[in-house]
């Protein structure tokens, strides 16, 4: 497999009245092609900051300080707007948390649909509204053509977040990235829009990246998973070795908020207490160590590199962490059973 | 059994409304406000008015009638005739072609200005939007009858001067019919006045849809600003400018009124309502036909874009729904 999208040192912050906020801190990963990455931190953690950074999709306050984003060898923090609009659902396609609010409430589905189509594909108006039906019929929206004719408030949730997806992937982009898409969906619908990405993803092709914060998915869907905390990557490893193996203590905790199936009955869920800092400084400790049960006192005056794990099960494990944390015995309980697919 | 069989049918109805789209439920939501039904009779009658009222009046506006000098209503002259013999119902029906006229235009005018400055400064932020806000402030920031009479006074006489250089120019005859001048410094005086209204209402509009998840998703399908903006943006501001462009008619049509009165506005022969009721002032002791007659349409046709621009408003503001 090659390598679609390289993501190098990208540093993003946001302008606020007193000075900066860092929200993304030298984050790199790679994306292969055909691969599912999953992001996965609570929220504040730099998630989709570092998502909507790609694609230069950011707030006015917002700007991108250092980095390169390169999609097969392309800079796309150096490309002009009329380049990067084509990169834009071109190539990378997005869809959002919200799927309620993600359409526009005056335009029917089907010229709403037909927009990147024509504008993108240089179809014609029928053509692309012919394409768009077939769309609806693919994401699981039966008798697609009547349908166009509709207004997005005549969907639910799910069947706009259905109709959302169609048109991200419309274009057939290399890159999918869907940032939280199940988030505000009941549990059911969550289930069918995984299974439906998962299906589009082995008929197409398209290489992933699902940003969430519900662990039980990305066992479903990922290949791969970084974990984020507070604009950094923590952790970064195969899904399989990050379940069995988490070596970072923010992973360990997120795992063991997670209910689980399997577990004895009675038991609490953990919490991690507190919640992720507000960098207004580039930090000179690492910045989970309030929050860490772990946390020795190099931790207070060093940030740990992302670095290869000791003895890794598997390869491109990679965590941020002083500590070694399988030698260390600590008093809260960290449950790393997880939740079934 | 009655009020059952009521909230079954209005049950159905709503469901009804809920499959057809925004506009068509707005309007569902307009025919069932009486007020604004209501006003919309005048205001379509005014519109007839402007649009036939030459070929209705019983006279011309300037047809004096020297044997008939203010005389009192009657079945020939119905609203009686003014110190010049001129027939007052038909110079109100005339009127009402300036009204309109003034209603129209300087509202497109201002309109046009404030949709395009409004979304600008909204959309593009930053310096843009910085000059367009101190635009409006300092337009504001004058009194509008001020600023009306200072534009009379300093660009009538050049322009008529222009018009007569135009005629020896080039002969044309329009350059001559100098009550053009008069106009085209009624229409601007009334857009330069409105424009700053609008812009900020629309910037304010953009500046709330902007940040909308479905402008965000446009523009991560690649969508141009062009194209959000007349799509996506202006389509979803529409609502809260109807209102506004509604109650603005009225609103132009009272200034031009006022400026008429002061005697800055459309100068004679044009007939226009606010003049008529500022020569009907002086004698209406004597003769107060000539003043209730423009004053009463005027307060009909004012107090129905009002009536009408609250309809719309609750037709339009999803708000305003309720359970």
């Amino acid at each position: 497999m090659s390598v679609l999208l390289d993501v190098q040192e990208l540093q993003t912050r946001f302008r606020v009245r007193k000075g900066h906020v860092y929200a993304v801190n030298g984050v790199s990963f790679q994306l292969e092609e055909g691969e599912t990455l999953a992001v996965v931190g609570e929220s504040g953690c730099g998630k989709s900051v570092t998502m909507l950074s790609l694609v230069r999709l950011l707030p006015p306050a917002a700007s991108i300080e250092n980095g390169q984003v390169l999609l097969r060898g392309e800079d796309l923090l150096q490309i002009d707007q009329r380049q990067l609009r084509d990169v834009r659902g071109g190539q990378i396609g997005m869809i959002f948390q919200d799927p309620m609010t993600s359409l526009n409430p005056f335009i029917n589905i089907g010229t709403q649909m037909a927009e990147p189509l024509i504008y993108h594909r240089g179809m014609s108006k029928k053509d692309a509204l012919d394409r768009s039906a077939e769309l609806l019929e693919m994401v699981g929206i039966p008798d697609g053509k009547a349908r166009l004719r509709e207004y997005p408030h005549q969907f639910s949730g799910g069947m706009r977040q259905r109709v959302m997806i169609a048109m991200s992937m419309s274009c057939e982009p290399a890159v999918l990235i869907a940032d939280e898409p199940t988030t505000a969906l009941d549990v059911t619908i969550q289930a069918q829009i995984v299974e439906l990405v998962k299906e589009l993803r082995d008929r197409s092709g398209v290489a992933v990246i699902w940003i969430t914060h519900d662990l039980s998915v990305v066992a479903g869907i990922a290949d791969r998973v970084i974990v984020m905390y507070a604009g950094y990557i923590v952790e970064e490893a195969p899904v399989d070795a990050l379940f069995e193996d988490p070596r970072h203590p923010y992973t360990v905790g997120l795992m063991g908020a997670l209910p689980s199936l399997g577990g004895e009955t009675g038991t609490r869920l953990t919490t991690i207490g507190g919640s992720p800092p507000d960098l207004v400084d580039l930090p000179d400790f690492c910045p989970f160590h309030p929050r860490c049960p772990y946390a020795i006192d190099r931790c207070r005056t060093e940030n740990p590199m992302l670095e290869p794990v000791a003895e890794a099960s598997d390869r491109g494990h990679n965590a941020a962490c002083w500590v070694d944390i399988r030698d260390v015995k600590v008093q809260t309980e960290t449950d790393t059973a997880i939740a079934g697919g | 059994m009655t009020t059952q069989e009521i909230t079954a049918t209005s049950d159905i109805e709503i469901a009804e409304a809920s499959r057809t789209n925004l506009w068509r439920d707005a309007v569902a939501r307009l025919a069932a406000n009486r007020l604004a039904v209501v006003a919309i009779l005048p205001i379509v009658l005014l519109f007839f008015i402007a649009a036939f009222g030459p070929y209705l009046t019983p006279y011309d506006f300037l047809a004096q009638d020297f044997t008939a000098r203010l005389a009192s209503p009657s079945s020939e002259h119905w609203l009686g005739t003014d110190e010049l013999g001129r027939d007052v119902f038909s110079r109100i029906l005339y009127g009402a072609r300036t009204a309109v006229s003034v209603g129209l235009v300087s509202t497109a005018i201002s309109l046009i200005v404030g949709l395009v400055m409004g979304s600008l400064a909204g959309y593009l932020g930053g310096r843009v939007d910085m000059l367009v806000v101190w635009l409006t402030d300092v337009t504001r920031s004058m009194p509008a009858l001020l600023l009306a009479i200072v534009i009379n006074l300093t660009l009538k006489v050049p322009l008529e001067a222009w018009m007569e250089q135009m005629y020896l120019a080039t002969k044309n005859t329009f350059f001559r019919q100098t009550m053009w001048v008069d106009l085209v410094l009624v229409f601007g005086a009334l857009a330069l006045i409105q424009w700053p209204g609008y812009a900020r209402l629309i910037r304010g509009q953009i500046l709330s849809i902007r940040s909308r998840n479905y402008v965000l998703a446009a523009r991560a399908l690649g969508m141009p600003t062009g194209r959000i903006l007349t799509r996506y943006v202006i389509p979803n501001a529409m609502g809260p400018l109807i209102v506004a462009v509604s109650a603005g008619m009225g609103g132009a049509m009272v200034l031009e009124s006022a400026f008429s009165f002061l005697g800055v506005g459309v100068q004679l022969p044009i007939p226009s309502w606010g003049k008529m009721i500022s020569d009907g002032l002086r004698m209406w002791q004597t003769h107060p036909y000539l003043l209730v007659g423009p004053a009463v349409m005027m307060a009909v046709i004012t107090v129905s874009f009002a009536w009408l621009g609250d309809g719309l408003n609750d037709a339009l503001n999803p708000r305003q729904w309720g359970g």
